[in-house]
Order: structure tokens, then C-alpha cells, then sequence
């Protein structure tokens, strides 16, 4: 038998969310997977909820921001040109190691942003096409949830029920039954009874911003990962990609990168599927510069990196005279208000946005502002300004979709560098004129809500800069080379054995939770690989 | 205890400091006589970016308070020092006190007389389950998305 001719058929960079989805799927068709992943895998022993100091983890072990968190794995990001900083985690499982589980789909009219509402671009496929991914990937990783939602299409049964629906949830309800708006238990990436292997349900300890400790969060080093490890996927950890190398023609060949001794390796397969983030793999296509693709591979078309989405959030917090136990249960995890979700051009904007109506956090977050935007006064009256949030205040995410703006980008800084001298992203971003609008009309809603729902004091942060949770757009998908970076299958215009499957492929943002989608679409992507691998690598 | 990376004076003034950032409670005791600056001190020895936040800070109490020691300063004289060097170096101001909290509250004692009794896991909260009931209104809406 004739040795292969790559070290392996497909290699992945980044083992998050996407990447995990994919090796899943490719492997079970016997192809020989291989995952570079820059981090490792979280151990146990480093989750900090069954100490005093948990919540000291969110300012350092386990800040969102790595610029904070400062992880040896971690790499530096330039945020100077950027109101909204960019956030991840480097490890087995990427960012949903922690997470607030949110697990929303986006609707159909999502994906026909331009013919529906005449701004951004379409989708190259529908929801329809998009469907039966979504499902088979909530089959995998397990959700909770309640199929039903006039909001959205029907669904699928939930592989669990709905979270728990405490006393803040009674104070939201208040509001939103006053006003009459739409309301639905959201759907999460985090098990309420058992499923799965090694996982135990949701106990409602509160903190999933800082890990899962029980393997209830549906995270992909807990769901995919195992599976796909099972099936015989080859995942190096510490492996710090530099570049994806071509041949004369102009197709991948592989990756070199830097092992866990700093000893620079170099791997081939018949395809290079990226899965790095949205920040990430424009990175590391821009660092992959050749004779073939001087300005970065796949970016002749001067796309790659162009289009940068985030999903810009303003925090508004309800405190109640009542204790509604914020802290307690899923932080993020409660209901959904999709009222204003779908265009309407009397409110001054296109588009639209939701409000994720959430929980809040322990005391000494609550004292430095955490989640509120606004810490506890020191001094004579601290004692009672902090015993009238702690306990009595509930936190609304007021979620927008962002359009894709062409100046909004990732660029490689012409300084800053990681650890191996790879230079490292430069995110240029500001916020457009129809988010702006939207934003506030946003605000004055979830002020309305809270004001219905009885809350005594109001508090705002406008636009939270460490919100970057959603990396989307870098590395668009579309049907027109001149326009988008990769084709509706994840299939890179100008380098067709090379794949994007992570949030860098999304055309527009929507206004929900990107995880689901990113997913679904991983999974789609590798699905139709899979199908054509021996025309791909050929 | 001996200060880790403070001196004993450093040490001395961040307690006081402390005291009037989070003052007695009731039957609890000021951040800085329950042994907050301690606490700090090691922050600052494992996390060097908060070094100098904090001894800015120290330092400009220390001039603002003029010929006489912030320690024998009144209580309302002391308060009207560090609103002073709080305005004038807010973002530095905020870091020492963002610290001090942090000292505070992973205390077991002040989360108890918060009603906490002990750290979210391994036992989590019980919650009540969701009762679909709640949805009747939200149903009868009827389809709220666009076909495309």
C-alpha cells in the first residue's frame, strides 16, 4: 500500500465551537483528520467555583479578554481603533469553554437581509438549507429549551426543558405582560437534565462566564470533542500556527507552526479548513503571504479581514425593592424578548435587535460594576448601596445586529507580535449610523421594560466594551468572488482546498448568539466536504 | 504578617485608606482592620500591572494630606483627601479601590452577612422548574417572523 501522499486529508486550525463540529463530521467518513489548536485542555482543577474568590477569576485566570487574561497561549490584539475589544478563549474547545450558553437560531429573514430590507447582502443559502444542521447539531451538543416560539420557525424537541424560571423571571414577566411583548425561554447550550456522556445537569450555580465545572454547559471540549477523538482525530495542542503554505498553483498544502517546545513544525494535507475565530483566521490568512497571494491567501480580492462584525451590547439593569436572587441559576439563561426583532422603519433604523433578559452576579462583581457598568460607591454609604443591588437586580443585554461595513477590519499590526513573532491582529471598528440609532431606541425599550416591570433604579452602560464575544465576517461568504471571501460551502473563491468555517463566514450578523449558527454551519460545510473530498484534494 | 511587596509604611496608610473606602457595618469591621491590605499587598506581588495604580495613589494621598499624616487626619478631613486625588487621577483612584473590594468580598464573614453560605459550587441553588402556563398570552400572538 502506497504511503499517503499528505501527513493527513484534512487539517483544522482552531479547535472551538467550528472546529470541533467539523473533525466530528469529516472523521466519521474515515478521513484522516488532524486539529492544530494554539491552547490546551482546561484542566478541572483550574475552574475557581468552590473557592471564596470565584469571582476574582473574571478579572484574571478567566477574563473573556486575553489582552486581561494574558494565558501563555493567548496572543495580543492592538484594540486601540476599536470601541468594542475583542474577545476569546485559546483552549480545547475555544469559547465556549466559557460562555454564557446562549443558543439562539437566527430567522429566515436573516438570511435575505438585502432582498427583504434592501441593505448588506444575502446569504448564498436560506434558512430551510441551514435547517436540518441546526438540528442535528443540538442533537449533539444538547440544549434546553422549549420548541413553540411563535418568534421563530418550528422547531425540534429540545433534548431538555426550559432552565428554571425564578423570582426574576416573575419580575420580568411583570413588565413584559404589562406591555404585551414577546417572550420565550431561550434556548441554551447548557443541559437542565441528564444527556450525554460525563455530564451532570445544570445545578444553577450561577457563574458560566467562568466555566462549567459540571459539564452541563454545552461546550464543544465536553460534546464533539470526545466523539471526535473517539473516531481517531489527531488534536495537537500548543501548536501556534504561523501560516498556511501553498504550492506554485496556488492551493494549501498544509500549515507551519510552532509546537509546545517552540520548535517550528510543519504538517501537509490534501485540505486546510480554518476554524480560528473571526479574528483569528483573517489573521492568520493575512500572515500567509506568497508569490501567488501577495496580500494574504485568499485575499486577492482585498476582502479577507474586511466586513468585521461584532454584536454591539448595551447593558440596562432593573433593581428591585424585592430580592430577586440575580446571582443564583445560569447567568445568561432566562427568556428572550423578540419584540422588536424584524424590521420596522417607523423606529428610525433597518433591521433589529433583541433583548436577552438575564440574570446578574455575586457581590463583589456587583461592587466593581461588573455586569451593571457601574460600581458601588466607596465611603459612608457603600454598605447600603451595595446591599440594595446585591440580590435585587436583574441585567438586559440589548443585542444588535451590525451591518457589515467594508473599513471595519482586521489587519495585521505592523509591531505588536505573539509570543513567536507572529504578528498579531490590529481590529479597526466603529459603530454605524443605523446601530447608533438602534442602539438607543434599544436602550429606551429595556427602560420601558423595567419600568413596567417595577424596578426602582435603572442603570445603563451604553455600549459595553467587552462585549466581543461575536467575531463575525472577516471572511465572508458569497457567491461573488469581488465581494466574498468563500462560497456558500465554506469553499475559498481563489483557493478551492482551502475552507473557512468559523463566525468569519457569516454575510450578515442578525441579532442573535452566533454560537448555533456557527455550528450548524461548520457542520454543513464539512458535510459537503466530506462528500467531495477526493474532487477537493485531487 | 510582613508585607510581601508594600513597605510597612505603604502597608500602614493603605489600611487606613481602606477603612474609610468600606467602613464598619454594623458588627463588622473596616476593610482595612479586617486585613484588606494584606490582601492587596499579595495582589500587587502576583500581578505587577496594579502596581502602579495603587502606589499613585498612596502616594498622592500622602501629598494632598500636607504637613500633617493622612493617620491624623480627621475622619471628614480624610474623606475630603481622597475625593481630592480620586478627581485628579480617577482611573488610578479606581484601581485601588476595585482591589480593596476584591480584598472584601471573597471574605467568607462578609459573604456570610450577605446570606451567602458558601461558594456556588459543588452545591448550586435550587430553582423553580419553568411552567409552560406562563406562555398562554405569548402563544395566542401568533407568527412573528418573516417568511423569506
Amino acid at each position: 500500500m502506497p504511503a499517503p501522499e499528505h501527513d493527513s486529508d484534512v487539517l483544522i486550525v482552531g479547535s472551538g465551537a467550528s472546529g470541533a463540529a467539523a473533525a466530528w463530521s469529516l472523521s466519521r467518513r474515515g478521513l484522516r483528520v488532524t486539529c492544530l489548536e494554539q491552547g490546551r485542555w482546561v484542566d478541572q482543577s483550574e475552574y475557581a467555583h468552590s473557592r471564596p474568590d470565584y469571582e476574582l477569576a473574571r478579572q484574571t485566570s478567566f477574563a473573556k479578554d486575553p489582552n486581561v487574561r494574558g494565558w501563555a497561549e493567548d496572543y495580543p490584539i492592538n484594540n486601540s481603533g476599536t470601541p468594542i475589544h475583542p474577545l476569546m478563549v485559546n483552549a480545547v474547545g475555544g469559547s465556549t469553554v466559557h460562555w454564557s450558553g446562549h443558543f439562539p437560531r437566527m430567522r429566515p429573514s436573516d438570511f435575505r437581509v438585502k432582498t427583504l430590507d434592501g441593505v448588506a447582502d444575502d446569504w448564498p443559502f436560506t434558512y430551510w438549507d441551514l435547517e436540518p444542521f441546526y438540528d442535528l447539531n443540538d442533537s449533539m451538543v444538547g440544549v434546553s429549551g422549549l420548541a413553540g416560539d411563535p418568534g421563530n420557525p418550528p422547531r425540534s424537541p429540545r433534548q431538555t426543558p426550559p432552565l428554571a424560571f425564578d423570582a426574576g423571571c416573575e419580575a420580568y414577566l411583570r413588565g413584559l405582560e404589562k406591555l404585551g411583548w414577546h417572550w420565550w425561554p431561550c434556548d441554551n447550550a447548557l443541559i437542565s437534565e441528564p444527556f450525554g456522556e460525563n455530564r451532570s445537569p445544570c445545578n444553577c450555580c450561577g457563574p458560566c462566564d467562568i466555566g462549567c465545572p459540571i459539564g452541563a454547559m454545552s461546550s464543544a471540549h465536553v460534546t464533539y470533542w470526545p466523539k471526535a477523538l473517539a473516531q481517531g482525530v489527531q488534536l495537537i495542542t500548543h501548536a501556534r500556527v504561523e501560516q498556511i503554505t501553498v504550492d506554485r498553483a496556488g492551493r494549501a498544502t498544509g500549515a507551519l507552526y510552532y509546537d509546545e517546545q517552540g520548535v517550528r513544525q510543519s504538517h501537509s494535507a490534501g485540505v486546510v479548513v480554518m476554524a480560528a475565530n473571526g479574528v483569528g483566521t483573517p489573521r492568520l490568512l493575512l500572515n500567509s503571504t506568497s508569490a501567488i497571494f501577495p496580500s494574504g491567501l485568499a485575499n486577492n480580492s482585498g476582502i479577507v479581514g474586511a466586513y468585521l462584525m461584532f454584536h454591539p451590547v448595551a447593558l440596562v439593569s432593573g433593581v428591585f425593592e424585592e430580592v430577586v436572587n440575580g446571582q443564583r441559576g445560569p447567568i445568561g439563561g432566562l427568556m428572550n424578548c423578540q419584540e422588536f426583532y424584524e424590521t420596522d422603519l417607523s423606529r428610525g433604523y433597518v433591521r433589529g435587535f433583541e433583548l436577552q433578559l438575564s440574570r446578574n452576579v455575586g457581590p463583589l462583581s456587583v461592587a466593581n460594576g461588573g455586569i451593571l457598568g457601574h460600581p458601588v460607591p466607596w465611603g459612608s454609604g457603600h454598605h447600603e448601596a451595595l446591599r440594595s443591588r446585591y440580590a435585587h437586580t436583574m441585567t438586559t443585554s440589548v443585542m444588535l445586529e451590525d451591518l457589515p461595513e467594508r473599513e471595519n477590519r482586521v489587519t495585521l499590526d505592523s509591531e505588536l507580535t505573539d509570543a513567536h513573532g507572529i504578528p498579531a491582529p490590529r481590529v479597526e471598528y466603529r459603530l454605524g449610523e443605523n446601530t447608533q440609532r438602534m442602539l438607543e431606541f434599544g436602550i429606551a425599550r429595556a427602560r420601558d421594560l423595567f419600568e413596567a416591570a417595577e424596578a426602582v433604579e435603572i442603570l445603563v452602560d451604553p455600549l459595553v466594551r467587552e462585549s466581543g464575544w461575536h467575531l463575525m465576517g472577516t471572511c465572508r461568504m458569497g457567491d461573488d468572488p469581488e465581494s466574498s471571501v468563500i462560497n456558500g460551502w465554506g469553499q475559498a473563491h481563489e483557493c478551492p482546498n482551502l475552507f473557512v468555517i468559523d463566525g468569519s463566514t457569516f454575510t450578515t450578523s442578525a441579532a442573535v448568539n452566533p454560537t448555533s449558527t456557527i455550528q450548524a454551519i461548520a457542520l454543513r460545510c464539512a458535510d459537503w466536504l466530506g462528500r467531495n473530498y477526493q474532487e477537493v484534494a485531487a | 504578617m510582613t508585607p510581601r511587596f508594600l513597605t510597612p509604611k505603604e502597608l500602614a496608610l493603605l489600611s487606613l485608606v481602606q477603612n474609610e473606602l468600606v467602613p464598619s457595618y454594623g458588627d463588622l469591621p473596616p476593610a482595612g482592620t479586617l486585613g484588606a491590605a494584606l490582601t492587596v499587598d499579595a495582589y500587587l506581588a502576583e500581578q505587577p500591572r496594579l502596581r502602579r495604580p495603587v502606589l499613585t495613589t498612596l502616594r498622592a494621598i500622602e501629598v494632598r494630606s500636607g504637613k500633617t499624616p493622612f493617620a491624623e487626619l480627621d475622619a471628614g478631613r480624610r474623606v475630603e483627601v481622597l475625593r481630592k486625588v480620586e478627581d485628579s487621577d480617577p482611573e488610578s483612584f479606581s484601581e485601588l479601590v476595585k482591589q480593596t473590594y476584591n480584598a472584601y468580598y471573597t471574605r467568607p464573614d462578609i459573604q456570610a452577612s450577605l446570606g451567602i453560605d458558601g461558594p456556588p459550587q459543588p452545591l448550586g441553588f435550587e430553582l423553580p422548574a419553568f411552567d409552560e402556563s406562563r406562555l398562554s398570552r405569548v402563544r395566542a400572538m401568533g407568527k412573528l417572523w418573516r417568511d423569506d
